[in-house]
């Protein structure tokens, strides 16, 4: 089947690059991104022990483990096999990489799902990123660092302390509004209301995966308690205008 | 700077090893490596644009416009990064905050892991011992992501998974509910530490309730970009009022 079409051929070499390059960076990355915390366990002189960091990211596959699966799954069919070794890696897909390369489907007139809309996305994937490791640098690894050394310490000492609260009151409203799902958001409410204020007070070791029980068991119940009547098998892909977890 | 005056598990100046060289080293890996794709891709898309239909012109165009609607988006995340500097240091921020990951991911699992070590985030707890498992899960848990997308991408290529044939509803609640069971347990897990935290969470929620119905009103995309910056922004000044008032007793 050796085409001699030339056209098909130039396609056929994007793909190949893109496959092989895009892995290979993707790979580069993950070990640059591993690298770091690597270094800080075993080689700094912490003397971290191994068995805290296998309790944790349990827990937090417990939490999270799910979407590790479902939202590759759910952003190929709108990004194409180019563009997601890009986007997994960039970050800030729905908020920034997608609307970005919607704008440049539509200066240029190329259809998302055609050769042109995906060249285009590629390009504005790029451009995206580049613009973005830029204010990155200059805004978080220059000036915010210059920032935190200029701060008084007691403004850093409430920053530290209340952080943690102070964003997961705007994140927790930003997924339940991007979710709208009233039915879902009352059962983890109540689940997870249940479980902090119920369960782990009267049963301490469970502490430890709380937010893990948490969240099977609002799965679990969400699914059998989920609106059969309103079951639109039709739709193909949940498209949500925010990610709240992996933006 | 001596490095063994600096790295002590049980000392609570998170910044002295969250900045260490080695750190910044490889989080600018991370950036070299992006700068890397990108070239490779912009060439083979110049390449393959005559066989598309597409002209040098619209190329750039693409870029440009790519590039053009990143600035806010991007403003908005470096800002919610300079708010975690505190607790995560230069390096993890950008890595994990500012590229990989997200902030409530990130946040959410930093915060898992040190529950796991019977410690807080940020407070007297917050050792570097804890920070470096907190570091280390959050990264392996990001991980997961990349190793997902490397495995699934070229089965979804060759067709060898095919989502018609996963129910659809599994597709939209699972998720949906692992997510809000997440952030409801974990936000929730905030209330009992002190009245400071159950300020600060109430602020910052009240505040991004305002900031997206404002946004849906006015119409206006962008004041739902900067919504979790303004929000963690307010929360962090209405407690530290609180705190300097002395209306709760400190955590």
């Amino acid at each position: 089947m050796t085409s001699v079409n030339p056209s098909a051929s130039a396609l056929r070499d994007f793909d190949a690059t893109t496959a092989r390059w895009g892995r290979l960076t993707m790979i580069a990355g993950l070990l640059f991104a591993l690298a770091g915390p690597t270094y800080l366990v075993f080689f700094s002189g912490l003397e971290v022990d191994q068995a805290k960091i296998w309790t944790a990211l349990l827990a937090i596959a417990g939490t999270f483990g799910v979407l590790w699966f479902v939202e590759p799954l759910t952003y190929y069919p709108i990004l194409g096999q180019a563009s997601m070794y890009q986007a997994f890696m960039i970050g800030n897909i729905s908020n920034k990489l997608l609307p970005s390369a919607l704008i440049a489907q539509s200066a240029i007139g190329a259809k998302p799902g055609t050769r042109r809309g995906e060249l285009a996305a590629v390009m504005a994937i790029g451009g995206a990123a580049m613009v973005h490791l830029i204010s990155l640098l200059v805004f978080v690894g220059f000036l915010g660092s210059w920032l935190v050394s200029v701060v008084p310490a007691e403004i850093i000492a409430v920053v530290q302390t209340y952080i943690l609260p102070s964003v997961l009151g705007a994140v927790l409203v930003q997924a339940i509004v991007s979710t709208r799902n009233l039915r879902v958001t009352v059962i983890a409410g109540v689940v997870a209301a249940s479980v902090v204020f119920l369960l782990v007070p009267a049963v301490p070791t469970l502490a430890f995966f709380g937010t893990a029980i948490a969240v099977i068991s609002t799965a679990v119940l969400a699914w059998f308690l989920r609106d059969r009547s309103a079951a639109s098998p039709s739709q193909p892909v949940p498209e949500r205008e925010e990610e709240p977890a992996r933006d | 700077m001596n490095l063994r005056t600096v790295v002590d598990g049980a000392s609570t100046d998170i910044l002295s090893v969250a900045n260490l060289p080695v750190l910044w080293i490889c989080a600018l890996g991370v950036f070299a490596v992006i700068v890397v794709q990108t070239v490779i891709y912009v060439r083979a898309a110049r390449v393959a644009a005559p066989a598309a239909g597409m002209s040098p012109g619209e190329l750039r165009t693409s870029f440009r416009a790519g590039a053009v609607s990143a600035v806010g988006p991007s403003l908005a995340v470096a800002l919610v990064a300079v708010a975690l500097l505190t607790v995560f240091g230069t390096p993890a921020v950008l890595v994990r905050i500012g590229l990989i990951g997200s902030v409530s991911f990130e946040t959410g699992a930093a915060s898992i892991a040190a529950g796991t070590m019977g410690a807080d985030l940020g407070g007297p707890t917050y050792t570097q011992d804890v920070f470096a498992v907190a570091f280390m899960a959050m990264s392996l848990g990001g991980a997961m992501w990349m190793l997902a997308t490397l495995i699934f991408t070229p089965l979804l290529k060759r067709g060898d998974v095919n989502l018609r044939k996963v129910n659809p509803a599994v597709m939209t609640i699972v998720p949906g509910a692992a997510l809000l069971g997440a952030f409801f347990a974990l936000g929730l897990g905030e209330l009992p530490k002190s009245g400071n935290h159950v300020v600060a969470f109430l602020a910052s929620a009240a505040a991004m309730a305002v900031c997206l119905g404002v946004a849906k009103v006015l119409r206006r995309r962008w004041i739902r970009e900067w919504a979790l910056g303004f929000a963690i922004l307010t929360a962090l000044v209405v407690t530290y009022f609180t705190v300097g008032a002395g209306l709760f007793p400190v955590a």
